[in-house]
């Protein structure tokens, strides 16, 4: 019951799911007890410098951070012994009494700090920041998958964004009565202390879910898993060896380099106007809050719905453009108004939107390879960063002496490290998308694929063939020998097989050239048989009028011949025109053998036609579409004609009288041809929207797209045809839902859940034929048939690969939503999207 | 040619009886019921072939139609005692490339679960 209260309350702020109430709650707060303090120690340290040093120093100061790195390279090597929830408490409790011991430190008073002190009071704070937040993103990420974390990122960070509120509105009131840095400094170090608990906390309830649900491992188990036993090299290898990795190692290098170029311009500012009377407590507690309230509006109010609107790409873009314009405006215009804008625009962003967009892209990242990653990058090379721009700016420093002509020069360096840095999250994104790709196996490929991979499917027939021939004509059964023996194949194991029980058999004519007397049925046939002279002499007789006339007059008494024997006879004659040349009289004949009502003469009739590819058969074949019986036959006798016979076939599918088997046959027989020419024919079809034959047409389609990627598809149509696709699964998920009410209805029920199956079938077939077809064909399996963790990852596929009105229509019917939630989508949709209205 | 099916933990099993040839089809064929069936949402099909005498070049199209069907849809089709005539002949047509054939009912059910 409470739960649900919870349920309820939180679901009015986040999307959140039953089961996530708490630990959500608990990251929450994690993150804000983490924050508060350090925004007040913060904006103690600021203050603290620029009231005691000019800015010329403060170069010295972001220097520290390679002593930062080098500390936390230390650190990593601590986890190889301690379990996470032990090294977390121990991190929180060894900054609680360096605070305390910093606390005794400060001098009290108007006293002046010492330089030592300072550097070290700033250096000690950024290895605060660096250690606990790391280690509080470690955790979201081992205990959410892509799509869990995309939902509740931004609480989290809104978490962290209220704790620095908190904190900076605790400064800014406290300094204005007065209270000292030191006392300060007691406070924040009291906060801390707190998060220990709900540190705690965290790690009791999960091993408490842990007990109570084995299966929901996927979420809860990795917290109270072992730590990794990684050492620092170990770190840097796993960054080294991946090209992903090494781009975020990049684009984190670069954002470090431009946020230190800013801080430095906007405390260069603030020293020369000294605000507050030289109170810069005040002010930076002021600042701090003001830029993290509105951080936190960002975040609340815009970071989830730019990531989902606008995917992570322009997510990442956003933050680099807006300090590309700010950079190039302080460097016409450096006023403490523009400070504070840069510095706040910088931070607000920084904690928001790239926080959240930077800990997605972890996300694809194994959980292994990811720790080692995120030790490496957040917690060294953050630090490494922020050196190599006090690096940086020492070398201009060298240069130039005013700091109204270092603030333009900086400027125009951020500017162009920028413009690296665009390009380094363009790269990235994309290596998002390849990296969400390898975590979805392909699980099948398409059978015709797979069999045709696999086997002759032409030589398996020929085979079959024979093999029913022995036993029924000796002449028959030569010929097919005879073809074997022309396509080469005739190998050693056939042989032995065709062997087997071959006494059965009486054969005669060319049979007789293949056995003997005793068991074997091929004793001396290498020695004699010479394959082309055979084709040679068996072509020459068949030319011969004599034989052709002679045969003539077999034909004639044979096709009206209505004996059982004479089926055999008319089986072997259509057997033996597919043998002759195609000018030879008799071939005319066939067609007549075409229009045969066995299926057997039929079935020789329809291969012999596929040898010679007339054109007078083609309606014969055509027609043979119809029945189940020589449907095979036929298409595989058709897509022998290959393209030449493409419009006949365009004429047929365009005609709604014709039968629906043989339409659907025919768009079968385009889809093997697979030119250019037939997947227009295929598409102007399929534009028709008759709906009788969509998934025939969908399915040929699919299959040109899989085999021959160098054919175009008119992407106009196709995306047309998939919006309606789409509406049409809505429509019918809707009735669904009201249906599964209705208890009677059961056979109607099926029906449409049946409907729904093929539905999302042809809508990913049709997505596969204008978006990468492999990315579209792995998303739908794993929807299909994954687990929730492969569907969370194909969704998220999906979602970076398809264009923004295909998503806000496609994915409310694969996401992991409640039914309730996902019929009232689907019918918002369907009134208010205007795809819909366009369809209509 | 006859065939019947019956059901076993959610694998449909086709129990084909006789020759499966072009000669013997009277009123529907192999593949239209195996689609009939994936019509109905099952996935996992097994041929049972113990009383299957021989097969033509027309049966083999028939079973290959209703493997590509079964396939593209994500399911799965296999064989079960297969003569050893019939194996043989699969052999050498590499049709047990395509196919996984097996000497037992029961250890083809299983293999469902397997992966």
């Amino acid at each position: 019951m409470a739960k649900n209260r919870l349920h309820s309350f939180l679901s009015h702020i986040v999307d959140i799911k039953p089961g996530e109430e708490i630990i959500s709650l608990l990251l929450f707060f994690y993150f804000f007890l983490i924050t508060a303090p350090f925004t007040i120690i913060k904006s103690i340290r600021e203050a603290a410098f620029l009231e005691n040093l000019s800015p010329k120093y403060l170069p010295y100061a972001y220097a520290t951070a390679l002593v930062v790195a080098i500390v936390v390279a230390f650190h990593s090597k601590l986890q190889i012994k301690i379990r996470r929830h032990l090294l977390i408490s121990s991190s929180l409790f060894f900054f609680i009494l360096t605070a305390l011991f910093f606390w005794f430190l400060f001098p009290s008073g108007e006293k002046a700090n010492t330089k030592w002190l300072l550097v070290a009071f700033w250096m000690w704070a950024n290895l605060f920041v660096v250690v606990l937040v790391t280690q509080f993103w470690i955790l979201v990420n081992d205990v959410f998958n892509p799509r869990e974390a995309k939902r509740l990122i931004g609480f989290f960070g809104s978490g962290g964004i209220l704790g620095g509120i908190f904190g900076g509105l605790t400064t800014t009131i406290l300094a204005k009565l007065n209270v000292s840095n030191k006392s300060l400094l007691l406070i924040a170090s009291g906060i801390l202390f707190l998060c220990v608990f709900g540190v705690n906390y965290i790690f009791v309830w999960q091993r408490k879910r842990q007990i109570l649900s084995v299966e929901e491992t996927r979420i809860y188990t990795s917290v109270g898993k072992e730590p990794q036993k990684v050492g620092f090299k170990d770190c840097f290898d796993t960054v080294r060896k991946d090209y992903y990795l090494k781009l975020l190692a990049a684009v984190v290098i670069v954002t470090g380099i431009v946020s230190i170029f800013i801080d430095w311009q906007s405390k260069s500012i603030v020293y020369e106007a000294n605000p507050f009377g030289g109170k810069l407590t005040i002010f930076f507690g002021l600042f701090n809050t003001g830029s993290l309230i509105f951080a936190f509006l960002f975040q609340f109010f815009m970071t989830s719905k730019i990531i989902k609107r606008y995917g992570i790409r322009f997510a990442l873009l956003l933050y680099p453009l807006i300090l590309f314009l700010l950079s190039l405006g302080i460097a016409i215009w450096p006023i403490l108004a523009f400070a504070v804008t840069i510095k706040a625009s910088d931070k607000s962003l920084s904690f928001s939107i790239n926080q959240s967009a930077r800990e997605l892209l972890y996300i694809p990242v194994s959980p292994d390879i990811k720790y080692k990653a995120k030790i490496f990058i957040d917690m060294f090379l953050n630090r490494f960063a922020d050196s190599l721009g006090a690096l940086i700016l020492v070398i201009v420093f060298f240069f130039y002496f005013s700091i109204q002509i270092l603030i333009p020069i900086v400027s125009f360096v951020s500017v162009l490290f920028i413009l690296g840095w665009v390009v380094l999250n363009l790269k990235v994104s994309k290596e998002y998308t390849n990296t969400v790709k390898q975590k979805l196996e392909m699980k099948w490929e398409r059978g015709d694929r797979a069999v045709a991979e696999k086997m002759d499917i032409d030589y398996t027939k020929l085979v079959f063939d024979t093999l029913e021939s022995k036993n029924r004509s000796s002449i028959l059964y030569a010929m097919h020998l005879f073809d074997l023996i022309k396509q080469d194949k005739l190998t050693p194991e056939l042989r032995k097989l065709i062997s087997y029980k071959s006494d059965e058999m009486k054969v005669s004519s060319l049979g007789a050239l293949f056995e003997s007397q005793d068991t074997t049925l091929f004793p001396e046939t290498e020695d004699f048989i010479d394959d082309k002279a055979l084709e040679k002499d068996v072509k020459e007789i068949m030319s011969l009028d004599v034989y052709q006339e002679l045969m003539r007059g077999y034909f004639d008494k044979t096709i009206t011949d209505e004996s059982k024997e004479a089926v055999t006879a008319r089986m072997e004659l259509a057997k033996a025109i597919g043998l002759m040349e195609s000018h030879s009289p008799l071939v005319q004949k066939l067609e007549e053998l075409l229009q045969d009502e066995s299926p057997e003469v039929s079935k020789y009739a329809i291969e012999s036609a596929a040898n010679l590819r007339k054109k007078e058969y083609i309606p014969a074949l055509v027609r043979k579409l119809q029945n189940p019986l020589t449907r095979e036959d036929a298409i595989s006798a058709l897509e022998k004609y290959g393209q030449k016979i493409e419009g006949t076939l365009a004429d047929y599918l365009g005609d709604t009288e014709e039968n629906s088997e043989l339409r659907k046959a025919v768009t079968s027989i385009l889809a093997y041809i697979g030119t250019q020419d037939a997947a227009d024919f295929l598409c102007w079809e399929l534009a028709e929207d008759r709906g009788d034959m969509d998934s025939e047409l969908i399915d040929a389609l699919d299959r040109i797209r899989s085999e021959k990627p160098v054919v175009q598809f008119p992407e106009e149509a196709v995306k047309s045809k998939i919006f309606k696709e789409i509406k049409k699964h809505y429509q019918i998920f809707i009735q669904l839902y009201e249906s599964s009410s209705e208890s009677k209805n059961e056979s109607r029920r099926k029906a449409l859940e049946r409907n729904l199956t093929f539905s999302l079938m042809n809508i990913f077939k049709l997505l596969g034929v204008v978006y990468p077809h492999e990315d579209i064909a792995r998303a739908y399996q794993n929807i299909r048939a994954g687990t929730k963790n492969s569907v969370a990852y194909a969704v998220e596929l999906l979602d970076n690969i398809l264009h923004k009105e295909m998503r806000d229509i496609l994915l409310p019917i694969i996401e992991d939503i409640s039914l309730e939630e996902r019929v009232q989508r689907c019918q918002s949709l369907l009134k208010s999207s205007p795809i819909f209205k366009e369809t209509a | 040619m006859k065939i019947s099916t019956r059901e076993k933990n959610d694998i449909l099993i086709f129990d084909i009886e006789g020759e499966i040839r072009r000669s013997d089809i009277t009123d529907i064929t192999l593949h239209q019921l195996v689609k009939d069936q994936l019509d109905t949402g099952k996935r996992n099909i097994l041929l049972n072939f113990q009383n299957v005498e021989f097969i033509d070049s027309f049966g083999v199209g028939e079973i290959l139609a209703s493997y590509i069907s079964t396939h593209n849809l994500g399911g799965k089709l296999k064989i079960a005692k297969i003569s050893k005539k019939l194996y043989l002949v699969f052999q050498v047509t590499m049709l047990t490339k395509v196919f996984e054939i097996f000497d037992e009912e029961d250890l083809a059910l299983d293999s469902f679960f397997k992966g």
